[in-house]
């Protein structure tokens, strides 16, 4: 038995020769206590829920302060600067800038549109496919890692074989290919039909891309898991497969899945800025903040704000959503990171 | 044509001249202040539709195929309202015309070939006029007063009677059924421009140009993104033959590629890496271009009009208060702010410049209260509406602008972005589902009214591919009135007047919602002999005038 003071709890060590009670701690108030520790994943957590309570406000925001929706052009308008009336786009096209003017606050594009409004209206365009997708590829990876890994042979054959088949596909060519094939017709398959200026255009191609990426460690997982006494047990009481899988394997896959699920997130909202910037994502005239970098884009030399600021956004909520993440993961797996670091 | 811009007639005299006057002098295209030989490359946001003389409708592409291919007349090389003027091009002269005004007679110059070595023979011209009905051409409309064309587009007959074509002498009769006013002006556009009859019939030549008679043959193609000019080692023998109105090219190749990115085209030329943009530059780098280029920036006078259609056929749009709320909710001031403020605000069909324009306003506004009151009184069945528009920066904003509108109007709308390249071909195609409203534009193809009213909004030009009448216009008195007055002289006594009427009749049915004209540009790099770059009102930059400096 380590001593004391190497006790991940916390707690002082037991002077020696005292009788102890000892009392138990379930694993997630164990994981808890580690992630209570790390101040710099809970530091980035408090960023990601800040960003999110952000966006959240919106509505607030558009109809409190700025006055205006995320796709209105005012593109004659006139707003009151320094007692001043000033257009919000010039007749010469150039629009107003950033300043400290309640309205416009970050600006406006070429259309007139207010900057800020956009951008979080745009964050939660980013945050909701993020998340969306992000539980599409959790859904279908633990199903099909689950199923690989507890069947093996001919089923784990023809699920890995299909998942090397989408891993070898570049993620960023192969949601630009399903997104162009969509985006025109939408996606119809039997009854299901999704409209082609649908955000569930972008979130379905984003979960079905990065199936791979979880699904082949759950596999893994659920490959060793399976060789353990208390499935055999399970197996010797009757219990059919299906059973075994979501009653005995699936409790001890969560935290795998909840850190990946959270790295996840991270890869969606990249994967879907690109997809917009690209033309294949988000449709205008609705905002992402891919779509506001690749609006933006044009006007670079001129008005850097506007593929600026959205960009930074971005940069800052997978940061946070990764830290946290690596954070998580610490917490929930330690012996992990004890075997990483021998 | 679309978005290329057109050139517009400018005046009475113009017109007059591009239809009844010969061509006097030529035009090299450049004077002498650089050298010959070099290359030089250019850019553009949307890749040609065609590069297919037969096929392409937009200024993107006939700005490249103008000196590639060459009609049996053409239009003189040069700047401003000379350039509309009808010059013979492989025809020795202008043609004789009967008494009638139905019967034209030309002559195909001696000893031409095509830059493959294949001589160019009289019996070309009529192929490639039906090549034009074999494959469903925007162009198609201007031949159809054509003796047994309309048989011949129906499978009636193998070849279209009204034309005889002697190879031995180079004759060639072309019979009208009515008279025209403006048959010169069409066989002067690149439709008309003979092909060898090796090149199939029906399908699209766009990644197999066939061999040109300009100055220029195309002589690469990686469609959408680029494709490649070399001159055409033929071209001494449409000289030899006394071509004199068709100048040479002083470069030796030009290599034109689509960059989606307005800003980069212009950042590229201000740092010479690039040597001309077939695009505007965007508006916030307009006025330092201006300021800091101005040896090598200028702006161009050009004859076109930009408007939204309007599907008459279906709801919302086939009724006319609908139709009527829209122009009045249009603000072609905001529009101008995404133009850049080069866009002249008006609500003609006609654009200034043009033979018949008269200034009015019919929809006096924008009046969105107005708007909205005839939208009750209207009370459409169908609110989901389809606005379509390109996916060059400017199309987009204006179609993020018309949507804001028909929102705010109380419509639910779905935005199309669709590529530039195949914009005007989708929208032209009958068979695209949900053809509800968006974005056009119109440039001149010569100077004559009727190039405005007969391909976009006669009832007899609605085609279900390469369609041009996007708003599927048909109003039969309307239509026999684009008729009548094609068939007269724009001289004649009260034509114009006649042309302002009719365009207000049409905007009476706000068959479309038109919002202004657009200011062109010329913006060149240093390398470039700027002071004799050409541009023409009806082709835009003048390929064969590009010189390098000394």
């Amino acid at each position: 038995m380590p001593p004391a003071e190497a006790m991940p709890t916390g707690e002082p060590p037991l002077p020696v020769g005292d009788k102890v009670e000892i009392v138990g701690r379930s694993p997630w108030y164990l994981a808890y206590l580690r992630l209570r520790r790390n101040k710099v994943a809970l530091a980035f957590g408090a960023l990601f829920i800040a960003i999110v309570l952000f966006c959240l406000a919106a509505p607030l925001w558009a109809n409190y302060v700025a006055d205006t929706g995320p796709n209105e052009n005012h593109l004659t308008d006139q707003i009151s600067i320094g007692g001043k009336e000033t257009f919000v786009v010039a007749p010469n096209g150039i629009p107003i800038g950033p300043g400290l003017h309640t309205k416009f606050l970050l600006g406006a594009d070429d259309n007139g549109r207010d900057v800020m409004v956009r951008l979080m209206y745009g964050g939660r365009t980013s945050i909701y496919i993020g998340v969306m997708a992000a539980l599409i590829t959790t859904l279908l990876a633990v199903a099909v890692g689950l199923a690989a890994g507890y069947y093996r042979g001919w089923t784990d054959s023809v699920l890995s074989r299909t998942m090397d088949l989408i891993w070898a596909f570049p993620v960023l060519l192969l949601g630009i290919a399903l997104g162009t094939a969509l985006s025109v017709g939408g996606l119809k398959i039997g009854p299901l039909s999704v409209p082609a200026d649908s955000l569930w255009i972008p979130i379905l191609i984003i979960g079905f891309v990065y199936v791979p990426y979880m699904a082949r460690p759950i596999r893994g997982e659920v490959l060793a898991l399976r060789e353990k006494e208390f499935v055999e047990a399970a197996v010797a009481q009757g219990k059919g497969p299906i059973r075994i899988m979501f009653t005995e394997l699936l409790p001890n896959l969560v935290s795998t899945i909840i850190v990946f699920f959270t790295l996840n997130i991270a890869n969606n909202m990249l994967l879907e800025a690109a997809l917009s910037f690209l033309g294949a994502g988000v449709r205008a005239p609705n905002s992402s903040w891919g779509t506001m970098i690749a609006e933006g884009e044009d006007r670079l030399v001129t008005a850097p704000h506007l593929t600026i600021v959205p960009g930074l956004m971005i940069v800052l909520t997978v940061l946070a959503l990764n830290v946290f993440g690596d954070g998580l993961r610490d917490a929930l797996n330690p012996r992990a990171k004890i075997r990483m670091e021998h | 044509m679309r978005k290329l811009r057109k050139a517009a007639v400018l005046g009475l005299a113009t017109a007059l001249a591009a239809i009844g006057l010969a061509a006097c002098g030529s035009d090299d295209g450049g004077g002498g202040g650089g050298k010959e030989g070099g290359e030089i490359n250019g850019t553009l946001t949307s890749f040609p539709d065609y590069l297919d003389p037969q096929l392409s409708y937009t200024l993107e592409g006939w700005e490249g195929l103008w000196n590639v291919y060459v009609p049996l007349l053409s239009y003189q090389h040069g700047n401003g309202e000379e350039t509309t003027k009808v010059v013979p091009g492989l025809a020795e002269a202008l043609p004789d015309i009967s008494a009638d005004g139905k019967t034209y007679t030309l002559t195909l110059r001696k000893g031409l070939k095509y830059s493959d070595g294949t001589p160019i023979k009289a019996s070309d011209f009529p192929y490639a006029i039906q090549r034009l009905f074999k494959l469903d051409s925007g162009g198609a409309p201007f031949f159809e007063n054509i003796v047994g064309a309309e048989d011949y587009a129906n499978g009636k007959a193998d070849t279209i009677s009204g034309i005889q074509a002697d190879d031995a002498t180079g004759k060639i009769t072309i019979q009208l059924i009515d008279p025209s006013g403006t048959f010169n002006n069409e066989l002067g556009l690149m439709f008309a421009a003979p092909v060898p009859q090796s090149t199939p019939l029906d399908k699209d030549q766009t990644n197999t140009p066939p061999p040109s008679s300009g100055p220029f043959m195309i002589s690469n193609v990686d469609a959408p993104n680029s494709y490649t000019l070399e001159r055409n080692p033929q071209f001494k023998t449409v000289q030899a033959a006394g071509a004199s109105d068709v100048p040479d090219a002083h470069v030796d190749k030009i290599t034109v590629t689509q960059n989606k990115n307005q800003s980069a085209q212009a950042t590229a030329i201000q740092q010479n890496t690039n040597d001309f943009m077939v695009d505007p530059p965007p508006a916030d780098l307009l006025p330092d271009i201006q300021n800091t280029y101005s040896d090598r920036f200028r702006f161009q006078d050009s004859i076109n009009t930009y408007y939204f259609w309007m599907n008459t056929t279906t709801p919302p749009f086939n009724d006319l208060k609908v139709r009527q709320a829209i122009n009045y909710a249009i603000d072609p001031a905001a529009l101008n702010r995404i133009f850049g403020g080069r866009l002249h605000p008006s609500q003609t069909i006609l654009p200034p410049g043009m033979p018949g324009y008269q200034e009015y306003k019919l929809y006096p506004g924008p009046d969105l209260e107005k708007a909205k009151a005839l939208l009750a009184e209207a009370h459409p069945s169908d609110m989901d509406i389809t606005v379509w528009t390109d996916d060059e920066p400017d199309r987009k904003r204006i179609g993020a602008y018309y949507q804001d509108v028909l929102n705010q109007l109380g419509f639910q709308t779905e935005l199309k972005i669709i590529g530039g390249d195949i914009y005007f071909t989708t929208i032209g195609n009958l068979k695209t589902p949900d053809l509800d409203t968006g974005f056009s534009d119109w440039f001149q193809d010569y100077p004559h009214p009727n190039d405005f009213f007969e391909p976009l909004l006669s009832g007899d030009a609605i085609h279900p591919t390469n369609n041009n009448n996007f708003s599927q216009v048909n109003i039969p008195e309307l239509t026999n009135e684009v008729n009548e007055l094609g068939s007269k002289q724009l001289s004649d006594s009260g034509v114009e007047d006649q042309y302002a009427a009719l365009d207000k009749k049409f905007m009476e049915q706000a068959v479309w919602a038109p919002y202004g004209n657009e200011e062109f540009t010329t913006f060149t790099s240093d390398r470039v002999n700027f002071d004799d770059v050409d541009f023409s009102l009806l082709f835009n930059l003048d390929y064969s005038s590009f010189q390098l400096k000394d």
